[in-house]
């Protein structure tokens, strides 16, 4: 095999290096020490799980983007994950099923999945994430988007932007005026690309109000202004009023947020059951997150779900880092050969990176160049290379 | 990078841009005159507005660029984005313009003696493989499909293919090559899009396009229904 040869990976995947991975690596610990320091104790979940589990109920929208292969000692399918929080929510309805709620768990991990985008090649992805299990009032629902653009903003996010979404609102509206079920799946169609021409040609009678809907997106306040007055079914209604109020009190848990909502938006929101949410930052291509209300452990269908009231969300970190500046370049300390030890080790605790030489070199100062110190350590003490 | 950074607008070179002109004007858009400028080489064009910029490209790379973020804001035929599906790209408005037919078509002396209900196979030449495999899978036939970026019209009589898939707007071009138009899959016209992230990180300024191409759709309507009393 030629060198060249060597290199190539499979689509989708691809080596993260210096000082790329350190800093992805450091992103997420950030990222969960602030999720820890609201009280999410993290979990880990094991990458394959039996394929029925993993892909039922609820998981059976992830089934069309999941790697399986057969497990040679059980004789069963597995499934590798292609996202985390079914997993969650399975280990908060089994195991941790008698710990006391609201329970809160956050994680991170490697997800694999079947076919990337041509948005986005990527097929292996890191994410991490929060859920909150059985708490089903309008104060978890805030306590998820606050603790969500926390925590991006707080490892150095800029120009986020959360867009609130409420899937249930377009069944609600559709149930209510009678669309018939063969003309939704167009219709979906086009809500889902904004279509304004489409929905007013598949919507029947619910098209001027769906119309409406598609026009209402924009600014939170703006938004909740229009839907307010239009006149919508009771239960769409309904749906809107605990939206105003999750929005009211992330107002007052993150002032300076800034929020949208699209009331028609539906898009990977497959098992949702409530007000849901996706995150954008400024000039930043596709999604860094998205999350919302779900049942957990329910068994998939929205009207027969048993299961437990709950909210989460999940970050990509490939996305994420795009919306920070990158890596800071580190301090690092050439110590030329001969070095004493306990001098290498009281400059590491006084924060520096070193770099031991291992023979003498001719110059030292030009050995530390090559491997990219910013210092050279002399007479006892670091000194900046020009 | 700043929300104040300049907005682009990708436009389809060609047919439509003669009809998007009036639309243009009257959402106050008035490019630099290299625009109008058939000699000039240039493809990026400032316009009156500071911050808002034109770029002129082929109309599938419109919806491409848009779905990149290359440009916030757009104009592509539904033709481009059925059949690129990208999720990236919203289109809330349609323009009115740019109005034609995407359908099957087939020699004449094919359509007596053929009956759709038992092929499982068919052979087609067009600039759309995406939409014309997924029309022929909805009815549970395969399409065999030769991509082909023009003169679709020749591919029957020259032996590569019995059927084509294209845009049709009067049929002169089907009728002087011996097709007959079979089947309709859509009715197309160019719509206003806009790229997802821009729209929900912006806004304010996004929603305002559009809302000013609304308003040029309306009055530009109103005034055809007027030139059509008139005469």
């Amino acid at each position: 095999m030629e060198n060249g040869e060597r290199a190539l990976l499979p689509p989708g995947m691809s080596d993260l290096l210096p000082p790329d991975a350190a800093h992805e690596a450091a992103t997420v610990e950030s990222l969960i020490a602030a999720f820890a320091a609201q009280g999410y104790e993290r979990v880990k979940p094991p990458l394959l799980e039996f394929e029925e589990t993993l892909l039922g109920g609820a998981g059976a929208s992830m089934a069309g983007q999941t790697f399986r292969l057969m497990d040679p000692i059980s004789h069963r399918m597995l499934a590798l994950r292609a996202d985390m929080t079914l997993q969650i929510a399975r280990i908060a309805t089994s195991r941790l099923g008698h710990a006391p709620r609201p329970l809160r768990l956050c994680y991170s991990g490697q997800v694999l999945q079947v076919s990337g985008s041509q948005l986005r090649p990527q097929r292996q992805v890191g994410q991490a994430g929060c859920e909150l299990i059985g708490a089903a009032g309008a104060a978890a629902d805030a306590e998820i988007v606050a603790l969500a653009a926390q925590a991006l903003t707080g490892v150095g996010v800029r120009g986020l932007s959360v867009d609130l979404n409420l899937p249930t609102l377009v069944p609600a509206v559709c149930q209510a005026l009678a669309v018939p079920e063969a003309q939704m799946g167009k219709l979906r169609a086009a809500l889902d690309r904004k279509d304004a021409a489409g929905v007013a040609a598949q919507g029947g009678a619910a098209a001027e109000l769906l119309g409406a809907l598609l026009a209402a997106a924009g600014p939170a306040r703006k938004t909740l202004a229009t839907l307010s007055a239009l006149k919508l079914p009771e239960a769409a209604a309904r749906e809107v009023a605990r939206l105003a109020e999750v929005v009211g009190l992330i107002g007052a848990a993150a002032p300076d947020l800034k929020l949208t909502i699209d009331p028609v938006e539906n898009r990977g929101f497959e098992y949702h059951s409530g007000v849901s949410f996706v995150m954008f930052a400024l000039n930043v291509r596709g999604e860094l997150g998205r999350g919302g209300r779900y049942m957990a452990g329910a068994n998939g269908s929205l009207e027969g779900h048993g299961g437990e009231p709950a909210t989460g969300f999940t970050l990509f970190m490939d996305t994420v880092l795009q919306a920070m500046a990158g890596p800071r370049p580190a301090k690092k300390l050439y110590l030329p050969h001969g070095t004493a030890p306990a001098d290498g080790q009281r400059l590491r605790a006084d924060g520096w990176t070193t770099v031991a030489a291992l023979a003498a070199d001719a110059d030292a100062k030009a050995a530390a160049r090559k491997l990219g110190c910013s210092h050279l350590l002399v007479a006892g003490k670091p000194a900046l290379i020009d | 990078m700043s929300s104040s950074e300049a907005l682009v607008m990708a436009l389809p070179k060609g047919r439509i841009l003669s009809e998007l002109r009036p639309l243009m004007t009257h959402a106050g858009i008035e490019p630099e005159a290299a625009f109008d400028d058939p000699a000039s080489r240039q493809l990026k064009f400032a316009t009156n507005i500071p911050g808002f910029d034109l770029i002129c490209v082929r109309s599938f790379d419109v919806a491409t660029i848009v779905a990149f973020g290359g440009a916030h804001l757009g104009v592509a035929g539904n033709d481009v984005l059925m059949e690129f599906d990208y999720s990236e790209i919203y289109a809330p408005l349609d323009l009115a313009i740019g109005k034609c037919r995407m359908a099957v078509a087939e020699p004449v002396e094919m359509v007596s003696g053929d009956d759709p209900r038992r092929w499982s196979h068919v052979r087609v030449a067009t600039k759309y493989p995406e939409i014309t495999r997924k029309h022929f899978a909805a009815r549970g036939v395969q399409a065999e499909c030769i991509k082909l970026n023009g003169a679709m019209e020749l591919a029957p009589s020259l032996g590569l293919c019995e059927r084509i898939v294209d845009l049709v707007s009067t049929g002169a071009t089907l009728k002087a090559n011996g097709l007959v138009e079979v089947e309709q899959i859509a009715d197309v016209t160019s719509r206003l899009i806009v790229n997802r992230a821009a729209l929900k990180t912006r806004p304010d300024e996004i929603g305002a396009w559009i809302e000013r191409f609304q308003d040029a759709v309306r009055a530009e309507q109103a005034a055809k229904s007027l030139r059509k009393k008139a005469s």
